[in-house]
């Protein structure tokens, strides 16, 4: 794990600056509206690469936390709690719901475990589109979290703080005890309970900050289009969308969620004003081409080249005879 | 006071029964090698042990420690080290790092868990191979990462499975010499061998036998391979002719 010193640091510094410093120089609100996308999106993908990447466990449901932010925001200040506490408050809710489903389905291991998640975040997209409570089909409106005239700025800073925040979280995660467990968990279960970590418990806390973070996700969202319906916030196009953003940079390394966002959002942005409908298509193949030639992701291809060019000669795995 | 003792231990898988009223016990300090042919229940009694099985009949005690009902991670915590059969390192993890998640047993601290990973990695004289990726490492080298992974959580008592099986003669007996030396560090060893004899007649303290899941003989490695139900089931004709 390489620590954030030297040219990373100021890697990362540079990159935060020019992101909060971009909208001075973005000239319309559309624009500034792809950015937050992009924003959000990497704080989310972030988030995912907690469970979908150090503990390797690829969730599919993970817009039932986004979801929950949104309609907890909406439903929340509804009841007249002050719209930031809101946030804070469907976030909660969020990981409460997530130790309920992550005791269920970490259970499950591979397919069986992705179907699961799949499944309870559609319960939960059903149970809106028919309770009164949520609004049914028809939705809820959502407050502004921010207003005036630089609403779509404030909410890019708003998604560009969360993304710094969530990567902060990955850093410290992938220093750590606790990220090593993860990696541990996603290497070999046995392996991993052999050396005394107990495999569903940090699993478990895995889920619960990347739902939190979700969550805040989806509440920041469902504020900035100030309205929401389940096919807006609970379809499977986002859990989709999160995981792969992350795969596609690099599931299990720090800045392959950024990588993805910014490369996937941007390039479906920009192919969708020059080939029309036909830009699902190259979001496709750009798809395919990187599963092909990159399994590991963008960063984690690259980073896996350095490693093999660091190799030692092959007589060096020679072993020494034991002591005796 | 024995460090693990089994008694009347069974399980049964549907209606195989792999282990069979098992007794023995393993003494502190000691190094006690469980033999017997392919399928004779080895592995199983090691899962048993570890938490991974748990028994239908019969009690395992750790330190005086009912394990019976034990998940394998707590098993783990009491000091019950394990190796795999067939290897399982963290692939995509360093040779340190893998070694590194075994002392995160004990400490929470990146850099001292660093530091006590390459102490037990000098000692396996691994110490050359800390930064390769586990994956690509010849078997001998995971053999020997799995004791090591196993070593850093500072157990009281290793389970070695087949721990020398596939190893070319020379690479055996020289990761020999190094279980033979595990006492020293206060580990006792319970190790699990299909074949390779010369090993175990080279550190066992004692020698369980099972076959089809049933001990059928406990001992002094000299002597137990001198029993007639011994070679009879396990060392075969040939080996008779070559004691006699």
């Amino acid at each position: 794990m390489s620590s954030l010193r030297g040219w990373r640091l100021w890697t990362l510094l540079g990159f935060l600056a020019a992101s909060t410093g971009l909208p001075a120089v973005v000239p319309n609100d559309y624009l500034l509206q792809v950015l937050f996308r992009i924003a959000l999106f990497a704080a989310l993908g972030l988030a995912w690469n907690l469970v979908g990447g150090y503990a390797g466990q690829l969730s599919l449901g993970h817009v039932a936390y986004f979801g929950v932010g949104a309609y907890g925001l909406a439903l929340f200040t509804e009841h007249s709690v002050p719209k930031w506490i809101s946030v804070f408050l469907a976030a909660s809710v969020a990981a409460l719901f997530a130790a309920v489903i992550g005791r269920i389905v970490f259970r499950l291991r591979g397919p069986y475990f992705t179907l699961s998640t799949i499944a309870f975040a559609e319960v939960l997209r059903l149970t809106a589109t028919n309770l009164n409570m949520t609004g049914g089909a028809i939705g809820l409106t959502t407050p502004a979290l921010f207003t005036g005239n630089s609403f779509w700025t404030l909410f890019y800073l708003a998604a560009v703080f969360l993304a710094f925040i969530t990567f902060l979280v990955n850093y410290w995660v992938s220093r750590s005890r606790f990220g090593y467990y993860l990696l541990a968990i996603r290497e070999d279960e046995d392996t991993a309970s052999a050396v005394g970590i107990d495999t569903a418990g940090y699993k478990l806390r895995a889920l619960l900050i990347s739902a939190f973070i979700t969550a805040l996700g989806g509440a920041l969202y469902a504020s900035a289009f100030q309205f929401i319906v389940p096919d807006s916030v609970l379809t499977i196009d986002i859990s989709v969308q999160i995981a792969i953003i992350t795969m596609l940079g690099g599931a299990g390394t720090l800045p392959g969620p950024v990588v993805g966002a910014v490369l996937l959002l941007g390039a479906s942005e920009m192919f969708k004003e020059q080939f029309k409908e036909s830009h699902l298509l190259i979001y496709g193949l750009l798809i395919v081409v990187v599963v092909l030639f990159l399994p590991e992701g963008i960063v984690g291809g690259f980073e896996q080249r350095l490693r093999r060019r660091k190799k030692p000669p092959a007589d060096a795995t020679a072993l020494a005879p034991g002591g005796n | 006071m024995p460090i693990l003792e089994l008694d009347n231990v069974t399980k049964r898988f549907g209606g195989l029964t792999a282990v069979k009223n098992v007794t023995f016990t393993l003494q502190e300090g000691e190094i006690v090698f469980i033999i017997g042919p392919n399928g004779a229940g080895k592995t199983s009694v090691f899962n048993l042990i570890s938490g991974f099985l748990h028994p239908d009949e019969g009690s395992i005690r750790f330190q005086g420690k009912n394990l019976s009902k034990l998940p394998p991670y707590q098993a783990a915590r009491l000091g019950i080290g394990r190796t795999f059969q067939i290897v399982k390192p963290l692939a995509s993890l360093s040779v340190l790092e893998n070694v590194m998640l075994g002392a995160f047993m004990h400490t929470g601290n990146t850099r001292k868990a660093e530091q006590e990973a390459k102490k037990i990695l000098e000692f396996l004289q691994m110490a050359h191979l800390e930064n390769f990726p586990a994956r690509g490492l010849p078997l001998a080298a995971l053999k020997r990462l799995e004791i090591a992974r196993a070593l850093a959580t500072m157990p009281k008592m290793v389970l070695l499975d087949e721990v020398v099986s596939g190893l070319t003669t020379s690479e055996a007996l020289a990761l020999a010499g190094v279980v033979k030396r595990l006492p020293e560090w206060g580990v006792s060893v319970v190790g699990g061998v299909e074949h390779v004899m010369q090993v175990v007649m080279k550190i066992a303290h004692r020698i369980v036998v099972l076959d089809h899941g049933a001990k059928i003989a406990e001992g002094q490695p000299e002597d137990v391979v001198k029993q007639p139900a011994v070679i009879e089931a396990y060392l075969g004709a040939k080996y008779k002719e070559l004691t006699q």
